[in-house]
């Protein structure tokens, strides 16, 4: 016997719990026929039937949880990917830094005011120092 | 003409060019994502609610007080299995919680970073004694519309990328939780209505009971309030199941139009966006008013 899908086990808990409803509104429907004795073992019964039907649902939900692991190892994925995406932004701005420091540098020889290459060489060192540095924490 | 007249005019030619450059990159990617964050934002903190998971794992034990304690070892073994599900559902959620989070970063970029790395620009700029007023200036700009046009178009090329791949995976995944929740949960916990309404109606009706109306009518309010209880715990499940819906439609909305994503809120896709959120919107606050 193939074992049930997450929609049969759904079902059938459906089906437990609306036995065990319809028995309850029998049972009360019949209560002055009904001596105390069959009123509680019918009530233990309809006890049984509401258990079994939550414990179908509890092993439903666990077969959709096991079907749905691949698409939520794919969206796993796509969450890594966004992270990687907005930490490359970081080191975007090292990017940034480095080349608005080698437009200042440039800016500097093409003027060939040797005065100001200082600052320049400072900018552009700084930057370079801050890039090798996050990739020696990196390791 | 001097060495230096010349390769400043040189300097000068580079720095028209690149500026045209830039400010084709900025304008073609002059692109504001505030209704994408706000879907986004809005999703993260809707899709993490965790009331109902919560709710479904304890029901076992909250259940006991409904029935005779000849019931206790099936209850405990129920629990037993809830509780191992509940890091799955966790993690259900929290994939989907934080993928809109990941979104919304993206989407937001935290500019103040590079404000920051353009003021040091700028700093060195007024430093840099070689260049007149009207160099700075240029200077100072390509650097900002660099940083700016580059971050902008970084940010809506890795949106269009994670959109694109993601909508699949997230809508099997919002699937999944939407069965969990009405056909598992929400089913679940009609089963709850009906142990708490047989309860009472056992006190009330069993055959030789002694008649006491004062204990009868006490039973017929608290049998009121226990069922009422369980269906606000009905009710914020379908208020979850809805939000979920909200996120799925929100998504495939991102989705099918991804490739104007820059647009999305504006123009004529701003009221159809916008009407994506504001479902979402009263979805996520009908869950938090019921669920108090």
């Amino acid at each position: 016997m193939e074992p049930l899908s997450a929609d049969e086990a759904f079902e059938l808990g459906n089906l437990l719990r609306d036995t065990a409803v319809a028995l309850g509104e029998w049972r009360v429907g019949h209560q002055g026929s009904l001596t105390r004795r069959e009123w509680d073992e019918l009530d233990e019964r309809e006890i049984a039937l509401l258990n079994s039907a939550s414990a179908m649902y509890t092993a439903a939900i666990g077969l959709v949880l096991a079907d749905s692991e691949p698409a939520l190892a794919r969206l796993q994925s796509s969450v890594k990917h966004a992270k990687t995406a907005i930490g490359r932004i970081a080191v975007f701005k090292q990017a940034l830094d480095l080349a608005s420091a080698l437009i200042l540098f440039a800016g500097a020889i093409t003027s060939g005011n040797v005065a100001a290459l200082p600052v320049a060489v400072v900018s552009l060192e700084d930057a370079a120092a801050a890039i090798f540095s996050s990739a020696g924490s990196d390791d | 003409m001097s060495y230096s007249t010349n390769n400043a005019r040189r300097f000068r030619w580079w720095a028209r060019f690149l500026a045209h450059l830039l400010l084709a990159t900025a304008i073609s990617g002059c692109a504001s994502f505030t209704e994408v964050r706000k879907f986004a934002s809005l999703s993260g903190n809707a899709a993490g609610f965790d009331g109902i998971t919560r709710d479904y794992v304890e029901a076992p034990e909250r259940r006991k007080q409904y029935q005779p304690a000849k019931f206790y070892p099936d209850l405990e073994s129920m629990k037993a299995r809830r509780e191992a599900q509940h890091a799955s559902l966790d993690l259900l959620q929290q994939t989907l919680a934080n993928y809109m989070h990941g979104l919304d970063a993206l989407a937001s970029g935290d500019m103040r970073v590079f404000d920051k790395s353009l003021v040091d620009v700028s700093a060195s700029l007024n430093k840099a004694s070689m260049l007149d007023a009207n160099e700075k200036q240029a200077v100072g700009a390509l650097s900002t519309l660099f940083a700016r046009s580059a971050t902008v178009w970084y940010r809506e090329h890795e949106m269009k990328k994670l959109i694109g791949r993601s909508n699949e995976p997230l809508q099997d995944v919002i699937r999944a939780a939407r069965r969990i929740v009405e056909n598992g949960i929400v089913a679940d916990l009609q089963v709850e209505s009906a142990l708490i309404a047989r309860y009472y109606d056992n006190i009330m009706l069993a055959p030789d009971n002694p008649p006491e109306p004062v204990a009868m009518a006490l039973a017929k309010e608290v049998r009121a309030e226990a069922l009422s209880r369980a269906d606000g715990r009905i009710r914020s499940a379908r208020a979850y199941d809805n939000v979920l819906s909200g996120i799925a439609a929100g998504h495939q909305y991102l989705y099918d139009h991804r490739n104007a994503i820059g647009a999305i809120g504006h123009g004529e896709t701003g009221p159809q966006f916008k009407s994506h959120i504001n479902t979402l919107r009263t979805a996520y606050k009908t869950l938090l008013d019921v669920s108090r």
